[in-house]
């Protein structure tokens, strides 16, 4: 007896089904079908890359496409565990792609050696989904822009130190399903108490319920407001962290390259100069970002890739399947504290 | 300004590179654990796992391949990892944890032990041996789309078992056997069935009606009638299951007709059971094929009688969730069942879920739990325990926007039971109805987490009751606790030598416990139902589908990553309120330092379904 579940439309191979089983279990047939159909472009391949690629091949899309640019050196290598000992050299994306491939054969995955800088509109819209890590911050308002028209779901994100974070764009109108139980109607039995108040959840039957969200642009997003007083207001429960992603990605654009151990103490000085700048052009105090942060923003942290990198594979995974509720628009992670903050900025 | 060593400062860099550490399990979180401790700067690992792989682990537990299905996690583990890190130093155990090699000599090699199990009893074991070696113990579980991290530092913080956890749930006898109201029950009855005919008979896992059901009110009038009803196929309660199927050759329309038809016909004859709830309805042979596929049971009964047959002579059968006719004769019996009882059938997808306690998991979730782990390891090599933080992940942001919520760590409970000064237990049982054997089964082993126990009375002789020795005091095994001398306020002193933990066992006589329950350890959190096949964030999943530390390949194990309690709690706990017996997790005093008003709490209860308020932290 195979399971009926599987076999009643045939669109599951009994390889998928003894594969995915695990995952079937959780999240349903119907939201492995559409990962199964989707294709996904992924970004920069160093230790957040990596993360986000394993994720996404476990999970079962149909395609995903490895795009980095840059060559394997020593310290990239060792960030991540797709690349092998003798690759030194290579091209990173080139690198990843016999292991990436083997962590499940039934994804066709691909390595393209461009920079992404160089790449015309069009390539992107044979995605449903494009991931950018390592990306200057006017690359990731380009392609954010040129996505939304064609409803290909954005996300961004990076590591730095011990800190990382993730952004998502997922359209005006991102239609999803939450699985809720059933409430049943109450009995006829008289009952007393607090009891008959509660209405009756049978646990063993649920229902999908139908929801839209929609997103603002990662411009929207970067570019809040902080001068008005509602803005100031609510600051005091704002993380930290949205300034702190405002600093790195201006030393990005400014510095071409990441802070790098190598150079820490003048890149630390710069980090600092780009704080004062940054807040003060968003009229905001110094103060909102003690100096503290620099000792922690170096490099990429190889848990910390494995939390934003978890993080990051799911809302991709639930934006392909269109099932459960997007965290919306942006995921902090602070490794010091282990911290994880869900907030919105930009256009409500 | 500090040295970097890239991320890490350089002390933390260089003190990764010398020491050595323990990861207990190679499964979805342990792969992960393993690669992030590397990519770390972690050199020195070993890593243990009992279990092979199997197909089912490779949408998650990526450092394995269709080609290695079968083979060691802890050994094809290893190889992985130095295939991209090469000179890591690595050595690999295909062991349990708990054979007694693994001794707390052993234990004191290591700077830092990290669990990444699935099952209760491995997690209490090395709890005690971490807390005889006092090595810091990192303890972490996921199921679904929820985790958690927490640190374990003798003395400091609380250790594994400081709260009480509830056990898996059994269902009563009487359920099983005559009045079933969910299907769970007649998967279970399926299970049971199955053990009767083919497997390990079990005087616990009885599936015929139960006439000693205190609502069937026994009316001696009825004794004749009840009589007849059963004799169709001889004396029914004379002879087991198994040897009146062996008697009938396995015939599938004989057990067809005892099972759903002459059986439900005996429990229509207990009449009280059937007052208000609807009564079951028989079956008949020839209506099975309109009941679909399940109608095929004959097939996978002749099937498994053939297994029999090949095995020889007083062979048994070991239930396995992946042996397609063993799943499919459940399947079948228990939705044939089902039926009877006119439930909605279920497929065997959902069964199967079911009847192997399965748990369904993802890549993700285990990544950022062994993300977690790493940061919190890097913390206890710095000695930096006040830092250390339980942390649990939410399926969604709790109303302060956290999906990942770090909690302090509480202190150790001066009452544990484990690792109090001088721990002690209060057992209440009937000591001229508990054998010795329970006593160290099901009561020292199973519940207590002992592995080799040696018991003694504190009678003023020191009587030996339980020697851990092998055959030593076997003779004891079938014998009485009151045989010894033992009554009402008599104390043991149970040793376990491995675990270096003496405990003192207070008993109480009493002949009021309830039906089908041998004993009861006081100030226990009760039983826990199985939770449904749907996890939602802030359910309580329960902190063994696995109480038994058996491979996962193996028939008698549950199945796959465990979880500890999951509270969807709040920042940090000054204080933890005490845990009443009632509920079964723990209460925890909030102190929002944001914005400390109760409308943001009322909000999150309201977010839950009704029915998952004994699951919620109470927020007072």
């Amino acid at each position: 007896m195979i399971d009926t579940i599987e076999k009643e439309e045939n669109l599951i191979s009994e390889e998928e089904a003894a594969q995915y089983d695990r995952q079937i279990r959780l999240w349903g047939l119907d939201a492995q079908k559409r990962l199964r159909g989707s294709r996904v472009l992924l970004v920069g391949l160093r230790g957040l890359g990596a993360e986000v690629a394993k994720n996404l091949i476990l999970a079962g899309v149909k395609g995903l496409t490895l795009l980095d640019h840059e060559q394997v050196t020593e310290k990239s290598r060792r960030a991540q565990f797709l690349i092998p000992v003798d690759a030194d050299g290579q091209n990173q994306a080139q690198a990843s792609l016999e292991r990436a491939q083997l962590l499940n054969p039934m994804v066709e995955v691909k390595a393209d050696i461009d920079a992404v800088e160089s790449k015309l509109d069009d390539f992107f819209f044979q995605f449903d989904a494009v991931c950018l890590t390592r990306c200057s911050k006017d690359l990731m308002v380009r392609v954010d822009q040129l996505c939304a028209s064609r409803n290909i779901k954005v996300f961004c994100g990076d590591v730095y130190g011990y800190h990382g974070y993730m952004f998502s764009d997922l359209g005006q109108e991102h239609h999803y399903v939450e699985e809720k139980p059933k409430v049943v109607k109450g009995s006829n039995e008289a009952n007393d108490g607090p009891e008959a108040k509660k209405p009756k959840v049978d646990p063993n039957e649920t229902t999908m319920v139908k929801k839209t969200v929609s997103f603002c642009s990662l411009k929207a997003a970067l570019e809040v407001d902080w001068t008005n007083e509602k803005a100031k207001n609510s600051l005091k429960r704002i993380p930290v962290d949205y300034f702190l992603l405002q600093v790195l990605l201006k030393f990005r654009t400014d510095k071409g390259r990441d802070p790098q151990p190598d150079s820490f103490a003048e890149d630390s000085q710069l980090l600092l100069q780009i704080r004062d700048d940054v807040l003060e052009t968003m009229g905001l105090s110094s103060e909102l970002l003690p100096n503290t942060f620099v000792s922690y923003c170096f490099s990429e942290m190889a848990p910390v890739c494995a939390v934003v990198g978890g993080v990051l594979g799911q809302e991709i995974v639930k934006a392909l399947s269109q099932r459960d509720a997007p965290h919306r628009n942006f995921f902090f992670f602070d490794g010091l504290k282990g911290s994880g903050v869900v907030d919105y900025f930009g256009s409500k | 300004m500090a040295q970097l060593v890239g991320p890490l400062r350089k002390e933390l860099a260089d003190s990764l590179s010398s020491c050595r550490v323990l990861v207990v399990g190679a499964g979805g979180i342990g792969c992960e654990l393993l690669k992030n401790l590397v990519l770390t700067g972690f050199k020195n690992i070993e890593v243990i796992d009992l279990d092979t792989i199997d197909v089912s682990n490779l949408n998650r537990q990526f450092l394995f391949q269709k080609k290695h299905v079968g083979k060691s996690k802890a050994q094809v583990a290893k190889e992985s990892v130095l295939r991209f890190c090469p000179s890591a130093n690595i050595t690999a155990y295909h062991d349990s944890i708990m054979n007694p090699d693994y001794n707390v000599e052993f234990f004191r090699n290591f700077q830092l032990v990290m669990n990444a199990l699935d099952n209760r009893a491995a997690r209490n074991h090395v709890n005690r041996m971490c807390l005889a070696a006092d090595i810091p113990l990192i303890e972490s579980g996921t199921a679904g789309y929820l985790g958690q991290v927490t640190v374990i530092k003798k003395g400091q913080t609380e250790c594994y078992e400081c709260q009480p956890k509830p056990t898996q749930k059994t269902f009563p006898g009487c359920t099983i056997r005559n009045t079933p109201s969910e299907p769970i029950h007649c998967i279970v009855w399926a299970k049971y069935l199955f053990n009767q005919l083919f497997g390990e008979e079990d005087a616990d896992q009885e599936v015929s009606p139960d006439t000693a059901d205190p609502e069937v009110a026994w009316n001696p009038a009825d004794a004749a009638a009840r009589a007849t009803a059963s004799n169709k196929d001889g004396d029914i309660k004379r002879v087991s299951t198994k040897e009146w199927a062996r008697s009938t050759g396995y015939d599938p329309v004989k057990l067809f007709n005892k099972l759903f038809k002459d059986d439900i016909m005996y429990l229509l004859t207990m009449d009280k059971l059937w007052k208000k709830r609807k009564a079951p309805l028989p079956l008949d042979w020839t209506e099975i094929h309109q009941l679909g596929v399940f109608g095929y049971i004959e097939n996978y009964v002749k099937t498994l009688r053939s297994q029999l047959i090949e095995k020889g002579e007083g062979a048994e059968l070991v239930w396995d969730k992946d042996d397609p006719p063993a799943m499919d004769f459940v399947t079948a019996a228990a939705n044939l069942r089902m039926n009877v009882f006119s439930m909605n059938m279920k497929s065997r997808f959902d069964v199967k879920s079911m009847a192997g306690n399965i748990i369904p998991a993802i890549a993700t979730t285990n990544a950022v739990i062994a993300g977690l782990i790493v940061l919190e390891a890097l913390k206890t090599l710095n000695s930096d325990f006040d830092q250390c933080r339980t942390i649990f992940l939410n399926k969604q942001p709790n109303p302060r926007k956290k999906l990942l919520v770090p909690c302090a760590l509480d202190p150790p409970n001066p009452n544990c039971f484990v690792c109090a000064s001088k721990p002690e237990v209060t057992v209440k049982l009937n000591v001229h109805k508990t054998i010795v054997q329970a006593l160290q089964d099901k009561i020292l082993k199973e519940k207590l987490g002992m592995v080799a126990p040696d018991v003694q009375i504190e009678d003023g002789k020191g009587t030996i009751l339980i020697s851990s020795e092998e055959g030593e005091t076997e003779a004891n095994n079938n014998k009485f606790l009151s045989d010894f001398g033992i009554r009402n306020g008599s104390r043991l002193q149970a040793d376990d030598f491995l675990q270096d933990y003496t405990l003192l066992v207070n008993l109480i006589h009493s002949e009021e416990l309830e039906k089908d329950v041998e004993f009861e350890v006081v100030g226990d959190a009760p039983d826990k139902a199985p939770a449904p096949n749907v996890p939602e964030e802030g359910k309580n999943i329960a902190n063994g589908n696995k109480d038994s530390a058996q491979p996962s390949t193996s028939s008698k194990a549950a199945e796959d990553d465990d979880v500890l309690i999951v509270d969807s709690d709040e920042e940090p706990s000054s204080s933890t309120m005490e845990t009443s017996p009632e509920s079964s997790n723990r209460k925890r005093k909030h102190h929002d330092a944001d914005t400390d008003d109760a409308a943001s709490k009322r909000k999150r209860l309201d977010q839950q379904p009704a029915d998952d308020d004994e699951d919620i932290i109470a927020l007072d």
